[in-house]
């Protein structure tokens, strides 16, 4: 009963890789990785003001005409941006055109108790959204300093911390879609493991080995595990190699297993059901949807608890994943009720 | 044309029959289901991090709704413990917030930060009157160049202001970032892909009951085939399409004009599927190849719009200015349509080419069917023309492939950057150059030494054509575009390319079909010399 059952899971594997085309797989993934790294890096340094200030915030010069409250030209050069006055908006605006100065901020007029400024940017789009994102912040400022002129208190402004998008980034996106990227892949293969052999006439074959009906789905279903499961210990490490701190990585693994269980069981419950590939793999992409959008509604989704999981989070553990072993032994022992269908 | 509608209602009754009976039901409700459901999922990932963050709050402090934090009440001590134990990482205790030095606590208060001056603006903006509550206007101008403002001072002496002053509330102004847009353009790309699966399974399926060998030796061409099949579902992405601008109300047509060589250039690339599949298993992972390359090639520049116009190599930067109410010219619009028709034109060319039993049905390794789909490219006219031509218009899909690498290569530490990217190029360009000859030589159409020089030459030509015509276009186009001059910009003089570029193809065609070399250690010896060539270039030597 052993050996048989082996001898699927060995088949499948030595097709995957016979095939190579399991190669071009893991290179998307590491064409998405690496290319959303990228994307990050530009991310953070267009359209981040901390990161634009840090790299080159002096060089960036506004020209601010005088007038009697200097607050917003204290808050510019507070800010790291060099400031450099101008007695007129004509003197201001010569520089602009001298290159002396990349902007030109007016004198606040009051206007029936509304404060406007005018403010000249060059006429070039990268440059003048450069200057509209560092010169934001000092703005903002400015503007809780009118409002607390006029009496109202704005709380919380005090606060700084670090940029957190590539955080954020790295923990719930990257981390999570390395881990389930494969395992999306590994249900789509059981797919077409078991609907090949049906529409090639060759499971009625395969089922007159001494291999029950359930040990062959099973065999199928451990193929597309183990190879995800193997595709996720290299990200892992990978992720490490580059100084990405991960905790819990054997949990972590547990769970990527677990999902790419899931995926599979899944998968192969709709293929038993329709047996042929068109609808199936239609079906199971439509579940993989709604699982993703309804997982999102649990108390801790796949994703958060791999992420927490990842950031060593004090309040979750390997209970969390046990939640989705159960999960998954619901389906598999559904999937054991359904497979008979195979032989009608 | 009649063959085209017989066979595109075949295909409308193949679906119908396929998905009738019990599915249908089925299918119509789990996909209403999943609509509904990945609108709510896709709402909710607009803010990245769910339950990334954990809060402790003691006192007034206004409720925390965003996915990012897990909130729990504690009383004020044990806020401070907790905080040391690094158990949450931020603690509000009324109007305080207290925080560790630690990266993690830090990047908490960051992300507090950016929540509770929206939640503050709203309690101000809900609590006082308007004008108090938003004190201050910043009016924008844009100023033109300097030369611009000499010629009008001597006309009026107004100032040179190029656009409609534009009037901001600092802290109502939105991110430049275009996230929520680019999410709303994805939706369209959604259905075109799911749609364009059936169309690959059409023609799997036909290639599985043998019925496209029936329908080939029927006297139809391939184009017919291709086209008929493709028409019903090109309908259905059209119409998804109608239906998503009607449904986020906004313009229809300009939205069909944008989306529509979308569509084509995404039917383009499913096209290729079932031409090169031997297993299911192959169709999965190509298919989810294609999906990756389509999605980020449409998503990636995307994000960038309005920060480098280079983001226009996306349709989806189009869709993202149409949502904002931004105008853009006829210039703007062609920079991504064209290449994406001209995909599609290539795709349909090489699917007339390929659809044949034998290429369809055999199992090779995917190089050899590779190998064969280029000859068979090649084979439909003389070799001196069909070279050169493959050369010029495969210059767009190397241009990509390079920046393709260049993202990659922004991985490396920052001394291997230059190196790797230099090295990419060159392979690419190796590689595009010399695959047509080798694979007519491998198929026996060309074997003496002057047909493979002479060749070599042709196809360095056209290639050298293709690209000093792209570096034109991009510099026309997308002025601010550093990539394509650091990629292109090698040397003006035009003859000096030339003979390197055919220097290095003769290396290795000549390596390859003469001496009997692998391809991959020809190509090798062949890239390392253009790498050498182009360092040279680099460092001023040229």
């Amino acid at each position: 009963m052993i050996a048989p059952f082996f001898a699927v899971v060995k088949k499948e594997l030595a097709s995957v890789i016979r095939d190579r085309t399991i190669i071009i797989s893991i290179l998307i993934q590491l064409f998405i990785a690496s290319f959303s790294s990228a994307l990050l890096l530009g991310m953070l340094s267009l359209y981040d003001s901390d990161t634009i200030m840090n790299f080159g915030g002096a060089g960036i010069k506004i020209g601010v005409v005088n007038s009697s409250d200097n607050t917003l030209a204290s808050l510019m050069s507070e800010r790291g941006l060099t400031v450099i006055q101008y007695a007129t908006l004509t003197e201001a605006q010569a520089a602009f055109f001298n290159n002396e100065v990349s902007a030109v901020v007016d004198t606040p007029v009051d206007a029936n108790g509304i404060t406007e400024i005018k403010l000249y940017l060059p006429d070039m789009d990268a440059i003048s959204s450069l200057i509209r994102m560092v010169i934001q912040e000092p703005l903002k400022q400015y503007e809780n300093y009118l409002r607390g002129q006029k009496g109202i208190e704005v709380r919380y402004t005090d606060l700084k911390g670090k940029p957190s998008t590539s955080y954020e980034f790295v923990y719930s996106v990257l981390i999570p879609m390395l881990m389930f990227f494969p395992a999306f892949v590994s249900g789509s293969m059981s797919v077409d493991s078991l609907t090949e052999e049906v529409e090639n006439k060759t499971l009625q074959t395969l089922l007159s080995t001494p291999l029950s009906i359930n040990g062959m789905v099973s065999a199928k279903i451990l193929a597309s595990v183990i190879l995800s499961f193997v595709q996720a210990v290299a990200w892992i490490a990978l992720l490490q190699m580059n100084d990405i701190v991960i905790q819990n990585t054997g949990w972590i693994l547990l769970l990527a297993a677990i999902i790419a269980g899931i995926t599979s069981t899944a998968a192969m419950l709709g293929a038993v059901m329709l047996q042929d590939r068109e609808r199936s793999q239609f079906i199971y992409s439509l579940l993989l949807l709604a699982g993703a959008g309804i997982s999102t509604l649990l108390n801790t989704s796949p994703i958060t608890a791999l992420s927490r999981l990842a950031i060593g989070d004090a309040y979750t553990s390997g209970w969390n994943v046990a939640v989705f072993a159960v999960f998954l032994a619901a389906l598999y022992f559904l999937l054991a009720k359904m497979s008979r269908r195979l032989l009608a | 044309m009649n063959q085209i509608l017989v066979i595109a209602w075949r295909e409308v009754t193949r679906l119908r029959k396929r998905f009738g009976g019990g599915a249908s039901p089925l299918a119509v409700v789990a996909l209403l289901v999943v609509l509904g459901l990945s609108a709510y999922y896709l709402r909710d990932t607009v803010s990245l991090g769910s339950g990334l963050y954990r809060v402790g709050v003691s006192g007034d402090v206004p409720a925390i709704s965003d996915s990012r934090f897990a909130v729990m009440e504690v009383d004020a001590e044990q806020g401070q413990t907790l905080l040391e134990q690094k158990v949450i990482d931020v603690f509000i205790d009324g109007s305080q917030v207290y925080s560790r030095a630690d990266d993690k606590s830090q990047f908490a208060v960051r992300a507090l930060k950016q929540y509770m001056e929206k939640q503050e603006l709203i309690r101000v903006g809900n609590s006082f009157a308007n004008a108090d509550a938003f004190p201050l206007r910043v009016a924008i101008n844009y100023l033109g160049a300097a030369e611009q403002a000499a010629a009008q001072n001597d006309a009026g002496g107004a100032l040179p202001i190029t656009t409609p002053e534009e009037v901001i509330i600092p802290s109502l102004t939105p991110p430049p970032a275009p996230f929520t847009q680019v999410l709303v353009a994805l939706l369209y790309i959604m259905p075109i892909t799911f749609i364009s699966i059936f169309f690959t399974s059409s023609f799997m399926d036909e290639k599985m009951n043998r019925r496209l060998t029936i329908l080939l030796s029927a006297p139809v061409t391939p184009f017919q085939i291709i086209f008929g099949k493709m028409l019903p579902y090109a309908i259905f992405a059209l119409a998804s399409t109608v239906l998503i601008a009607a449904l986020t109300k906004t313009n229809i047509l300009l939205a069909l004009a944008i989306f529509a060589p979308t569509t084509l250039f995404i039917f383009a690339i499913y096209l290729m599927v079932p031409l090169f599949y031997r297993t299911f298993k192959d169709t999965t992972f190509i298919a989810m190849l294609v999906t990756t390359l389509t999605t980020a090639y449409l998503v990636f520049p995307a994000m960038f719009t309005n920060v480098n116009d280079l983001a226009y190599i996306s349709p989806l930067a189009l869709a993202v200015k149409m949502y904002r109410n931004e105008p853009f010219g006829w210039r703007e619009y062609l920079f991504p349509s064209l290449p994406m028709a001209a995909i599609f034109g290539l795709a349909m060319f090489a699917g007339t080419r390929l659809l044949n039993e034998e290429f369809l049905m055999g199992y090779k390794p995917l190089t050899r069917k590779l190998s064969d789909a280029i000859y068979l490219m090649m084979a439909h006219s003389k070799p001196y023309i069909a070279v050169p031509l493959w050369s010029l218009i495969t210059i767009p899909v190397v241009y990509m492939t390079q920046i393709v690498f260049l993202a990659f290569a922004t991985n490396l530490p920052v001394g291997l950057i230059l190196g790797f990217t230099l090295f990419a190029s060159a392979l690419i360009e190796e590689v595009v150059k010399t695959v047509g000859i080798v694979a007519l030589a491998e198929h026996g159409a060309v074997k003496t030494w002057r047909e493979i020089i002479g060749l070599s030459f042709l196809s360095a030509l056209g290639f050298l054509i293709g690209e000093k015509l792209l570096l034109l276009v991009s510099i026309s186009m997308v002025s601010q575009a550093p990539v394509a001059g650091a990629l292109f910009g090698a040397g003006l003089l035009l003859f000096i390319p030339l003979i390197a570029h055919f220097v290095f193809s003769t290396i290795i065609t000549v390596l390859r079909t003469k001496l009997r070399f692998p391809y991959w250690l020809a190509l090798g010896i062949g890239t390392i010399v253009h790498f050498i060539y182009n360092v040279y270039v680099l460092r001023g030597g040229m």
